[in-house]
């Protein structure tokens, strides 16, 4: 039924104007249900079906489709011999603009051919199928969970107890209610927010806050089970947290996660992995300083450990020490692996970025801050850290791959007021005679009147004549001032939500914001209801959308572009007479990024480049057939050698092998004429 | 290639050498039999013989399949006629989870066979089957079991899920097996003349080897496991199956490859394991779980490592009653917490099945090696005690070797140890080749097996016996205004372990035991424990107080009192995960009677 019209890119970047694939004759002025976006990916599918593939890796609880679109000239192989870029939006659920920005995504690397000749793409533009059609749902309240059903309170019933639209505005928001023991009060200087009341400055709590809803199951709790399930946005196995009520049972417990582990660790060709939500690695390297089980520069060997491997356990030892008294006991050819001993000691995982990944991470950031600049795009609220459990940091810390979290929208930040301290106080004045004051010049006295609150009439001039009359004197005025009603303080609250309160009021018509309104409720009494709208902190309405894309996108092809990219740069035969030669060849990373990363090595799950002779005629004196060059910085070269004997002239090919970063050969003639 | 040809060869004389006078083609009888060991394809064929033997006692699901399309199945044994089987306290038993560690299974099987074959002839047998749920899965990894028996081994080879992994991280997966190069079905050791070797001849039996002193002649280099180099990078045997371990793959704090060794890629990488993860879940009755490997003799609990915190004390209790007492019943084997007296694990079935699903959970370490014994009672008093050498045994190293092969030599005729043979070696030269065969060292001779199937199979039992039995009563109506009674339950636990686990509930795994009382126009005003029964103290809850959310203590009580008002009767259920359902209905009236 939809007609589909596709634009060429150079028709669309020179319109400045984004069409949405698979609407064309709607402008951008919506966002995406999962279905919708799945829809996309299945008419890009059919429209370039040499290029592409769909892949439906897992069905929700709540029976969505789960979608990845593979764009690249291997898609039709199992078997992957160019590296591959995977991009994850909306793992939480809860930002639409995550699942439009990788739709986007998919329409430039469709249209840019250059993009993805010599890769894959993997492009999922809804982890939490769920969870994301929350925002399509009414009344509008945003939900990260699955439909898996959950007894949060551990009661008789699930998922028996959910927010209700009382007011029947369509719209979850707060309920605040008058309560003896309530924390909250309203902030003086800015009623509709609410902020904690703060004992220390004399501040009494009056209300207590709740999300819109009532006690359905007659427990004594509102809104307690809701429901759903899991947020798929932090069911990953690094950090996972247990025994939470929304993280899962366990790491990869649903299906949408379980699959997407599983996709991306048997797709091993894959390089590079971006993350669409609200967390933005780009900005802000992945988060240091967590506190590690161990100490890996001082590591206590327990006693019967200890003896075992002749350590003393009342002393410290680094791991390479602990390394070397292992090796030392086992027999010869067994290898004892890092892991092995971590693993014997119960030295646990990595729970911060190496030093390594994190100067590639402060270099891309102050890169990207820049591009943000240009666009004027980097006046904003702070991103959030990434969770414990999140799709992300499982990304850099079990898959060993570059991590790269993207957000696209965060509320502008308030503009502070500048508070000048007023020149003139009623102290000063006070001490102050009527010639001083008089002295100080109509400028400056007009600036005092504003500042102490005075109505506009009330002008310099007329003042300055009253004092020069004696209808008035600086005593008395210093007196009024005393008792004027103080500037009410706007301290205090959520940043976030002063910021959406600005934003609503500038640009939403004040609809980013409910305000308060009586409401007579069944199991609280006479309550309010009102407070920030649902998803307006994260998700900026529609008409930002294309330019938002349009702008912040393509940073994405800027850091693909800096992918490692291994080559063989140089080869090298030397005879060494008598059949025998010296082969050497030059193993050059000629990427920006290090290949694997730090996290990569240490985990041990990107594998070495392989570099192997393949040919024959000849016997190796010296090296071996497949070598491993470990591992390689941005950039830099390593050399591999062998000494070879070969009796007449053969032709011998050295190929480098890697699954995330290309390869490379190149053959070579040894005793041939030169 | 080569490898598969000889893996075939095995396979058709495999049955006959090794597993004993049963094989494959054989019918199984009914009662089992414990003078051997059986292979993949016979476990299959006992159980469903015990299916076929006892059709209304048991049911026999194929939980899933391996990673090579192996068949993993699961016996439930319960009696229909007293109630269904989920409503009844479960108890879970599982083995094999690593492919080389088979004497597993025959526990399993045995339990199987001997809580069927007892029934309705030892009463104590027969209200076990009547009043508890036994789910057996006797091999968790049904492909290693099948290439233990199948495939030339040592005793500790073959562990890993058929998951392919690149060991040796060369770009090619599991290219470099050990290789029986003299087709005897063994991987034994290989042994090369070196006057420069750290080894020389045991001067007591020439068999052995013994480490060289300073300043003394060397005779023998150890070259290690049977094999030559598959794949020409200079390195010999080192990248086999796997390795992805069965018991690190679960998903309760599950760590990578790099923190541990063989936990595969994510939790719950192995299909087979997923299969049993669900077919655990799906069966939320389970409260006692075992899990057997080999060896050592040790009785394990919780907590896998010490990230995680200790049980609570309740729960330790329990765990002391019951290790203790399978400490008797099985002499030689200890009591042990497994991340302080052994290693820590992650991702290990303990773990899942304690966390996450409240049970209480054993593992046992199966054989110990002092029971391969060859001294007299003099000879005994005059040994030193020998400690922690389970581990060096089985490896070649340990002390006892000397005693072990003259057990091998009087007790199997030398089946347990291969002499040494010359043997032409590709890379090597003239070596030798002999040693430990692949059913020794961590396996009893098959003379030996039924005391240790039969002993540990009495641990489990013992076990089962403490699952929580509860009985409910109204010990009180009583008459406080006009139709307003006062009704007291107790609800009592005549076993060990309580009806909910202290960590489940400390954790809030699930909803707790429900206690409700009911009735036609009957108003509960209020409902709560009873906590002193003499001073009338009541922590009465506020909402909803005809629902209690409780517990019963292991050989404990709880007491609830509820303020009735209304007529006629009520109806007090209580419902629990472990313990069943219960219901009393009785009228209000002073002083009614139930």
């Amino acid at each position: 039924m939809r007609k589909i019209r596709f634009i060429t890119s150079a028709v669309l970047l020179s319109a400045g104007l984004w069409i949405m694939p698979g609407r064309a004759d709607v402008d951008f002025n919506r966002y995406n249900t999962p279905e919708e976006l799945c829809n996309i990916l299945k008419e890009f599918n059919r429209d370039y079906p040499g290029v592409t593939r769909l892949h439906t890796i897992a069905h929700s609880p709540g029976n969505r489709m789960v979608c990845v679109l593979e764009i690249g000239p291997e898609c039709g192989l199992e078997e992957k011999k160019l590296p591959a870029v995977f991009v994850a939006a909306n793992m939480g659920g809860t930002v639409p603009l995550a699942g439009e920005a990788a739709v986007y995504l998919a329409r430039l690397v469709l249209d840019k051919e250059d993009m993805r000749k010599d890769k894959t793409w993997y492009i999922l533009p809804c982890g939490n199928p769920d969870g994301a059609s929350s925002f399509f749902s009414k009344p509008l309240f945003s939900n990260c969970r699955n439909g898996r059903p959950h007894n949060d309170d551990m009661d008789d019933a699930v998922d028996e107890d959910g927010v209700e639209d009382l007011n029947g505005d369509g719209i979850i928001s707060t309920m605040r209610v008058r309560d003896p023991e309530g924390a909250w009060m309203s902030i003086p200087g800015e009623p509709r927010l609410m902020k904690r009341a703060d004992w220390s400055k004399g501040e009494k709590g009056i209300y207590k806050l709740y999300t819109e809803g009532m006690d359905s199951d007659g427990d004594g709790s509102i809104n307690e089970d809701g429901p759903g399930g899991v947020n798929i946005g932090v069911n990953f196995p690094h950090l996972f947290k247990f025994h939470t009520a929304d993280a899962g049972a366990w790491a990869g417990s649903e299906a949408e996660s379980f699959n997407l582990i599983k996709f991306i660790m048997e797709h091993k060709e894959i390089a590079a992995i971006f993350t669409f939500g609200q967390v933005n690695f780009c900005l802000i390297p992945p988060q240091s300083g967590r506190k590690a089980a161990v100490d890996l520069s001082r590591i206590k060997i327990p006693e019967r450990i200890a003896g075992f491997i002749n350590a003393d356990p009342d002393k410290t030892y680094t791991f390479e020490e602990i390394m070397e008294l292992v090796q030392r006991l086992v027999p010869e050819g067994m290898e004892v692996t890092e892991s092995m001993v971590a693993g014997f000691l119960g030295l646990g995982a990595v729970v911060n970025p190496l030093e390594d990944d994190l100067k590639f991470y402060r270099e891309l950031s102050e890169k990207y801050k820049e591009f943000l600049k240009e666009k004027k795009l980097d006046d904003r609220l702070e991103t959030p850290r990434a969770s414990d459990g999140s799709f992300e940091l499982w990304v850099y810390y079990h898959c060993g791959l570059p991590s790269f979290a993207l957000d696209f929208w965060t509320l502008p930040k308030v503009k502070e007021e500048k508070k000048e301290s007023p020149e003139i106080t009623a102290e000063k004045l006070e001490k102050m005679s009527d010639e001083d004051f008089i002295a100080l010049g109509e400028e400056k006295i007009a600036a005092f009147l504003k500042s102490a609150g005075a109505p506009p009439d009330f002008k310099a001039k007329m003042v300055i004549d009253m004092v020069k009359s004696g209808r008035m004197n600086t005593k008395r005025m210093a007196e009024m001032l005393k008792k004027m009603p103080k500037p009410q303080s706007k301290e205090g609250g959520d940043p976030k939500e002063k910021a959406l309160l600005a934003f609503s009021d500038k640009e939403l018509e004040g609809k980013g914001f409910i305000p308060w309104k009586a409401f007579d409720h069944p199991d609280l009494g006479k309550i309010e209801i009102g407070g920030a709208v649902p998803f307006a902190d994260n998700t900026p309405p529609v008409r930002m959308v294309a330019e938002l894309l349009k702008s912040q996108v393509p940073w994405v092809f800027e850091l693909v572009n800096k992918l490692p990219r291994v080559r063989l740069a140089k080869t090298e035969v030397t005879s060494l007479s008598a059949g025998i030669f010296r082969l050497e060849a030059w193993v050059e990373n000629e990427g920006y990024l290090p290949y694997p990363t730090a996290m990569g090595i240490r985990n041990n799950r990107i594998l070495p480049v392989i570099v192997s002779l393949e040919g024959e005629g000849f016997t190796i004196h010296e090296g071996r057939k497949r070598s491993q060059v470990s591992s390689l910085k941005g950039g830099e070269i390593k050399k591999t050698s062998w000494i070879l004997q070969a009796e007449k002239p053969i032709k011998l090919t050295i190929a480098v092998d890697t699954s995330t970063a290309w390869r490379d050969s190149k053959t070579v003639e040894l005793g041939g004429k030169k | 290639m080569k490898r598969q040809i000889k893996t075939l060869l095995l396979l058709v004389t495999a049955g006959f050498l090794f597993v004993g006078p049963v094989h494959s083609k054989e019918r199984i009888n009914i009662p089992l039999s414990f003078d051997h060991y059986y292979t993949y394809d016979m476990v299959g064929e006992a159980l469903k013989a015990l299916h076929e033997a006892y059709p209304e006692k048991t049911q026999l699901d194929l939980i899933g399949k391996s990673e090579e399309g192996r068949a993993i199945y699961g016996l439930t044994i319960s009696n229909p006629e007293t109630g269904p089987a989920l409503k009844k306290p479960g108890i879970y038993v599982d083995g094999n989870v690593h492919g080389n560690e088979i004497q597993a299974a025959e526990v399993c099987l045995y339990l199987a066979d001997y809580l069927l074959g007892r029934y309705g002839k030892n009463p104590e047998v027969t209200q076990l089957v009547d009043k508890k749920t036994f789910y057996v899965v006797p091999i968790v990894n049904v492909d290693g079991r099948y290439h233990f028996f199948a495939d030339p081994n040592t005793p500790s080879s073959n562990r890993s899920l058929r998951r392919p992994h690149d060991d040796d991280r060369d770009g090619l997966v599991d290219e470099d097996f050990p290789d029986d190069l003299d087709g005897d079905g063994n991987i034994c050791q290989m042994r090369k003349r070196d006057p420069f070797g750290n080894f020389k001849t045991n001067p007591e039996d020439e068999r052995l080897l013994v480490r060289v002193k300073p300043g003394e002649k060397g005779e023998w280099t150890i070259l290690g496991n049977e094999g030559i180099d598959n794949d020409g990078d200079g390195l010999i045997n080192e990248d086999a199956e796997g390795y992805v371990d069965g018991n690190r793959n679960w998903g309760f704090d599950w760590a990578p490859e790099y923190v541990q060794s063989g936990a595969g890629d994510y939790p719950f990488s192995g299909v087979g394991i997923k299969a049993i993860a669900k077919y655990i879940i799906d069966r939320p009755n389970i409260c006692m779980a075992w899990d057997f490997h080999n060896s050592g003799g040790m009785y394990l609990r919780g907590p896998s490592n010490k990230t995680q915190n200790e049980f609570p004390r309740g729960d330790v209790e329990v765990y002391d009653y019951l290790g203790r007492q399978s400490e008797r019943i099985t002499p030689g084997y200890r009591y042990l917490i497994a991340w302080k007296d052994l290693y820590s694990t992650y991702g290990d079935v303990d773990g899942f099945i304690v966390q996450l699903r409240g049970a209480y959970f054993f593992c046992g370490e199966l054989f110990v090696s002092a029971s391969e014994s060859f001294k007299s009672r003099e000879e005994e008093k005059r040994a030193k005690p020998e400690s922690g050498d389970d581990m060096s045994a089985y490896m070649g190293m340990g002390g006892r070797q000397l005693e072990r092969l003259q057990f091998s030599d009087n007790l199997t005729q030398g089946e347990l140890y291969k002499p040494w043979k010359p043997f032409k070696h590709p890379q090597y030269g003239d070596i030798e080749i002999g040693g430990w065969v692949k059913m020794s060292s961590r396996l009893p001779a098959p003379f030996m097996l039924k005391d240790l199937v039969h002993r540990n199979a009495s641990a489990v039992i013992f076990s089962a016996k403490q699952t929580p039995e509860v009985s409910l009563e109204v010990f009180e109506v009583k008459k406080i205004g006009k139709d307003l009674y006062r009704v007291r339950t107790r609800l009592s636990n005549t076993k060990a372990m309580p009806s909910m686990s202290y960590l489940a509930q400390k954790v809030k795994l699930y909803p707790k035991d429900m206690l409700t009382l009911q009735g036609k126009n009957v108003e509960v005003v209020a409902g709560g424990r009873l906590t002193n029964i003499y001073f009338n103290k009541v922590e009465y809850k506020k909402y909803k107080p005809e629902l209690q959310f409780t517990f019963v203590p292991g050989f404990g009580k709880v007491e609830h009192q509820f303020l009735v008002s209304g007529k006629n009767e009520v109806t007090i259920c209580y419902v629990s995960r472990f313990a069943g359902e219960l219901k009393k209905t009785v009228a209000l009236k002073e002083g009614s009677s139930f």
